[in-house]
């Protein structure tokens, strides 16, 4: 079993230089919204500079596509410069790389969504901010965003009446 | 003077959610919020693992 090491997993890539805002589970959890999450799920610039670093840390944490790992397939370039979802695991557990989310916001459009939180030791990392993730998960709508989402409403409930 | 004292705060909400869980989660450092939610993913699989991976 590969354990879940997502604060190494976000330094690394910090470490590296990469572009990326934290969506999914994480961000929600970094907000204060108490859900269970198992990877961690980035949303990467795709500037060709910004794909060349997120390769070479993909490539340092041994990252492989999760579906079939017997055949431990890398991502290239071309799909990380792609709009698609490359679903990963690496020696710290697994990694969603989404090139855009919903219908096809990307980095940029999500950048002034998102915000710098410090999560230890001075490493900072840029997440999407809860009333952007609660938008997107009412608009893909899936059976696990309708279960998570009364619960991250209701953090962000309690988040404004503690001036959050 | 019955109504200078505090009403408790609801542990639940209308759509039941436990909003003692999302105040507590919220007094942690996002530091902390990680910590737990990396502590408890690996505790959850190595209980699924110990069970025979269901």
């Amino acid at each position: 079993m590969v354990e879940h090491k997502f604060s190494a997993t976000i330094r690394a890539l910090r470490d590296g230089g990469v572009d990326f805002i934290l969506v999914g589970g994480l961000a929600a959890v970094l907000s204060g919204a108490p859900v269970d999450t198992y990877d961690v799920d980035i949303v990467q610039s795709r500037e060709r500079e910004n794909v060349e670093r997120l390769l070479a840390v993909l490539n340092s944490l041994d990252a492989i596509f999760r579906i079939q790992p017997e055949r431990r397939l890398r991502p290239t370039a071309s799909y990380v410069s792609g709009p698609g979802h490359l679903n990963l695991v690496t020696r710290y557990g697994p990694l969603d790389v989404l090139g855009t989310i919903a219908d096809g916001l990307a980095y940029g459009d999500l950048l002034p969504h998102s915000r710098e939180v410090d999560i230890g030791s001075g490493l900072m990392v840029r997440v999407l901010d809860l009333e952007t993730l609660i938008k997107i998960k009412e608009h893909v709508g899936g059976d696990k965003d309708r279960l998570v989402l009364p619960i991250l409403r209701r953090t962000l409930e309690e988040k404004k009446k503690l001036g959050q | 003077m019955d109504e200078d004292i505090e009403a408790p705060l609801p542990d639940y909400s209308a759509d039941g959610v436990d909003l003692s869980l999302i105040r507590w989660m919220l007094s942690l450092t996002p530091a902390e919020r990680l910590e737990f939610a990396e502590d408890r993913a690996n505790d959850i699989l190595a209980i699924r693992a110990l069970n025979g991976g269901t």
